[in-house]
């Protein structure tokens, strides 16, 4: 199943992409090459000569709708430069200012790093002048989607990276304590007593196994909403859970009831980010987040149970396929 | 219920350093060489996380990569003639699709809905109820499963995600129930 999804979500993102593109040079969104009327201020006057000079950019709203074929956007003034290059007369905007669509999209396109929109400009002005029509044209915009989805491949493999960098500390952290709670016999205990409760869920596990004291502090983490003490002691169940598979690659019946526990996130204080996000709003929450997440919890044992009986994923069991080979030391 | 809340609340606080330092103190009642004995566990951490880096790569790119071609405003849209039909309001619909896939990009729509709405809206309290209810489980898949090195997830992910359908029609039922 994640094979599809995966390929799924890379073949649909390409091919939304280049609906997208094809649209947009089809409409030609971005008219590229066609000029847009602007009027520029001098405040100390046109100076034919200067390599570069302060100006204003006057961009009248009406002129951008017609062009761009867009509502109407609020005419703005916004601060810029005017440069002598060897191709002609450049406009520069300043930095970081607030540009209207798809003014905005043109700039975080053609000049991501610097952030300001620039493009070639003729200008009907005489020296000394302190006001002037123009017209610009902005470097041409394509492949919007194309360059983007790429970018974001980098972004996100970056990110993931980040995340485990992020994560070694507290899975070092934990699984410190875990071996020390191990070795003094800490695990077993906590078997003995939460056997009973939890082991209907996962019949597979042999009793008094380690894993299920695992599983155990786990959900209690994630009930209580330790988010970074959860996922180490999360893995540290799987670990467990992995000892007793015979095929390694392969996801045992109990992996599968973890981790839909874990993804269903059975808890009972709000996550930090919402609060972080809605404030006190969240205590208001309190009552239907406990009663969603239950219930999904309920559903997503149901589901593993019953998924897990299905024919295909039922011939797929580590367990079945290799029944007579426990795990080997 | 706040007396619940707050039970609740202080309990979650003290878990933590009660756990650290429980453990330890146990262990040296046990005679366990705790130091030694917790370098050896915490050794681990790296290999563990570092092993966990392809399979959180292979999903979070591409996930980065339909969200960044647009193809879920689109998914958004089919969806939504479907789940109008059992009485989800559209706007919640982008919460519900994109929960699984990134923690931080549901966040951002609360973020959003909270602006474009107001707090108090039941709108938002829906996806907000969404969002506290339910993980991002592509990230918990890849995570999990790849810190054991398991590729082959069977039925992992179609039980994560009726789960989380299942959450998803449930807070916008239970939020009209206590709110509405």
């Amino acid at each position: 199943m994640l094979n599809y999804i995966w390929a799924g979500l890379i073949i649909s993102s390409l091919v939304f992409a280049l609906v997208t593109d094809a649209r947009d040079l089809a409409q030609d969104t971005y008219r590229n090459g066609q000029a847009l009327p602007v009027v520029v201020a001098f405040p100390e006057g046109y100076d034919p000569g200067a390599r570069r000079q302060g100006v204003e950019v006057r961009v009248d709203g009406m002129a951008v709708a017609e062009l761009y074929e867009t509502d109407a956007v609020p005419t703005a003034q916004y601060a810029g430069v005017l440069l002598q290059t060897q191709d002609g007369q450049q406009l520069q905007f300043a930095k970081d200012v607030s540009l209207p669509e798809p003014l905005a999209t043109i700039r975080s396109v053609t000049s991501r790093r610097n952030n300001d929109l620039r493009g070639r400009v003729e200008l009907a002005a005489a020296p000394g002048e302190s006001l002037a029509e123009a017209a610009v044209v902005f470097t041409p915009v394509r492949f919007i989607k194309m360059s983007a989805i790429s970018q974001a491949a980098f972004d996100f493999a970056e990110t993931a990276v980040t995340i485990i960098l992020g994560l070694i500390g507290a899975l070092a952290l934990w699984l410190g304590l875990l071996r020390i709670a191990e070795k003094a016999g800490l695990i077993n205990l906590i078997v003995r007593i939460v056997q009973p409760i939890i082991r209907p869920l996962f019949p597979e596990i042999p009793k008094d196994h380690p894993a299920l004291g695992m599983i155990v502090l786990n959900l209690s983490a994630n009930v209580l909403g330790l988010g970074n003490a959860a996922t180490p002691l999360g893995i540290k169940a799987m670990e467990e859970l992995q000892t007793l598979n015979p095929v390694k690659d392969t996801a045992t019946n109990p992996m599968v009831m973890l981790l839909a526990l874990n993804t269903a996130s059975v808890q009972i204080v709000p996550p930090l980010l919402l609060v972080a996000i809605m404030g006190l709003q969240v205590n208001q929450l309190f009552f239907s987040i406990i009663i969603v997440t239950t219930a999904s919890a309920v559903v997503a044992v149901i589901a593993a149970r019953f998924l897990g009986r299905l024919k295909g994923y039922r011939d797929s069991d580590p367990n079945r396929t290799a029944p007579s080979a426990p795990a080997t030391p | 219920m706040d007396t619940v809340r707050n039970l609740i609340d202080i309990l979650s606080v003290f878990v933590l350093p009660t756990v650290i330092i429980g453990f330890p103190l146990y262990g040296l009642y046990k005679r366990v060489p705790v130091y030694e004995e917790f370098v050896e566990g915490a050794k681990e951490g790296f290999t563990v996380a570092v092993t966990i880096i392809p399979y959180l790569v292979a999903i979070l790119f591409a996930i980065g990569m339909f969200r960044a071609s647009g193809a879920l405003e689109f998914l958004v849209d089919g969806a939504r003639p479907i789940l109008t039909l059992v009485g989800i309001p559209p706007e919640v619909i982008p919460m519900g699709i994109v929960r699984p896939l990134t923690g931080s990009g549901s966040a951002a729509i609360v973020v959003d809905m909270i602006n474009q709405y107001g707090e108090d809206s039941l709108i938002v309290k829906m996806a907000a109820t969404m969002f506290g209810s339910t993980e991002t489980t592509f990230y918990v898949i890849a995570v999990y499963f790849g810190a054991v090195n398991v590729k082959k997830t069977r039925h992992a992910v179609p039980a994560g995600l009726i789960a989380d359908f299942f959450a998803m029609i449930l807070a916008v039922y239970v939020v009209r129930l206590l709110f509405g």
